[in-house]
């Protein structure tokens, strides 16, 4: 039996900022560097979570290795999280079902929640985001993070989001990457002129969140921005 | 079709609702996400209009892409989510005729009776503004979308207004400008930070944002290792 922790998210959209409340004895798990200030109470513990392959398997899925364990002793505490860019934070509750997070998303957990890396075989060479998805199974709170403003969208059927903007998705929808439905016929030359790359095409029922943002063409436009090494 | 602003001001998305048979034409790479009743089409043209080739080249110096996206709904009740590549606010202006200049990147979507072409904006002002010498025309009338990089204002000209070079987003060509130095000497502007300033006259609508890319990718570019 895990007990649900008690959070607030603040300044949403823009410049989230999550506040957990603990009990005594309470804890909850963070990602590295997330932690932004905490009670002087709260104790502090870095480590292996889940031992070798579950580690290696965070370190695929994007994240580090390392999980950061907050936990309140000599009476209750609260400590706030910052995601490490401009953005929104999520909460979600697991009940028995797993969510996929999108490499980097993860922020914090509670208790009875495993954090994992996923294999995507395929599927996840082609969406260009890595081979490996994070996995949250359990029960507990998960807290993930974007760049830019979160949107849930529920799917009933099909829907199509652009393989850079996702964030999470319930593990009840089923997904397949592909091309934007239109450029299909028009071949490899449509696809690269389009800009819009690969999509991935959820269907059944659940939940997807995305991101208003994405951090990769900022980063090609700050590229033209960089100095030249002189020869 | 109708459209909702999200999570304004500094992640604006827009969240289009398309009957169908409708379309609507997106700058390059912004489709967040879609229903899968819509198809995309590529083109280097405005939606059943006229363009091609040399349009596309055009709007390419423009500061935006080469080609553009037509999505067009072919079940009912679609929907279509796009945002900007810079973290900043959306727009919506209705056109009714008449024609509007668009800053380079500023341009995000607009609907298929609108006609998207670049204009040249003269050597002086091109150089001096610190933007892209292209500007996108829009003319005709439909819904026109913008982005900015920051917050964005409108305000209506009636006579004098003057403005940072930089920080335009659009106007209505019914507007006429100049390039001025912001002080009385060249010395005094420069000194000032403030450079050259767009001086409109005339009536109409002008958006301006609050921040400017150059100014951002001055600041982070020689903190960045070189290449």
């Amino acid at each position: 039996m895990t007990s649900s922790l008690q959070y607030e998210i603040q300044l949403r959209p823009d410049f989230s900022l999550l506040k957990v409340s603990l009990d005594q004895g309470q804890k909850v798990y963070a990602e590295p560097s997330a932690m932004a200030a905490m009670s002087p109470n709260l104790k502090l513990k870095a480590g292996f979570k889940g031992g070798a392959l579950k580690s290696l398997g965070r370190l695929m899925g994007g994240e580090s290795m390392i999980v950061n364990t907050f936990s309140a002793e000599n009476g209750p505490g609260e400590v706030l999280f910052a995601p490490g860019h401009l953005g929104d934070t999520q909460h979600y509750r697991l009940t028995g079902g797993s969510l996929y997070l999108q490499r980097g998303a993860y922020m914090a957990n509670s208790e009875g929640v495993e954090i994992s890396g996923k294999w995507q075989g395929a599927k996840g060479f082609f969406s260009g985001e890595g081979l490996v998805l994070l996995k949250a199974s359990g029960t507990g709170d998960v807290f993930f993070n974007s760049y830019g403003a979160i949107l849930e969208i529920d799917v009933t059927g099909d829907y199509i989001v652009d393989t850079g903007y996702i964030v999470a998705f319930e593990d009840t929808l089923q997904y397949n990457v592909s091309v934007l439905p239109g450029l299909r016929g028009g071949g490899i030359k449509r696809l690269f002129f389009s800009g819009e790359g690969l999509v991935c095409r959820f269907s059944g029922q659940g939940k997807v969140w995305v991101q208003t943002r994405y951090v990769i063409p900022f980063l090609s436009w700050v590229d033209s921005f960089r100095p030249r090494k002189d020869k | 079709m109708r459209h909702q602003m999200l999570c304004q001001p500094a992640a604006t998305a827009l969240r289009f609702e398309l009957d169908q048979g409708e379309s609507i034409t997106c700058e390059v790479g912004a489709m967040i996400a879609m229903s899968s009743g819509l198809t995309v089409e590529t083109t280097s043209k405005s939606k059943g209009g006229s363009g091609g080739i040399i349009k596309g080249l055009k709007r390419m110096f423009s500061g935006e892409s080469f080609f553009l996206n037509h999505f067009t709904a072919q079940q009912p009740s679609q929907s279509l989510l796009i945002g900007p590549t810079m973290l900043g606010d959306c727009v919506h202006h209705t056109m009714r005729g008449g024609t509007m200049i668009v800053q380079g990147s500023s341009w995000l979507a607009s609907t298929p009776g609108i006609d998207i072409d670049t204009t040249w904006q003269g050597f002086t002002s091109a150089i001096f503004s610190g933007e892209s010498m292209f500007w996108v025309k829009c003319s005709g009338s439909g819904q026109l979308y913008l982005s900015s990089y920051g917050a964005i204002h409108c305000v209506e000209v009636n006579g004098d207004y003057t403005i940072d070079t930089g920080h335009i987003v659009a106007f209505e060509d019914s507007l006429k400008f100049n390039i001025g130095k912001a002080s009385r000497s060249l010395i005094g502007s420069f000194l000032g930070g403030e450079g050259l300033v767009c001086k409109f006259h005339g009536q109409g609508k002008l958006y301006y944002q609050s921040h400017t890319l150059p100014s951002l990718g001055s600041l982070l570019g020689p903190k960045l290792k070189a290449k």
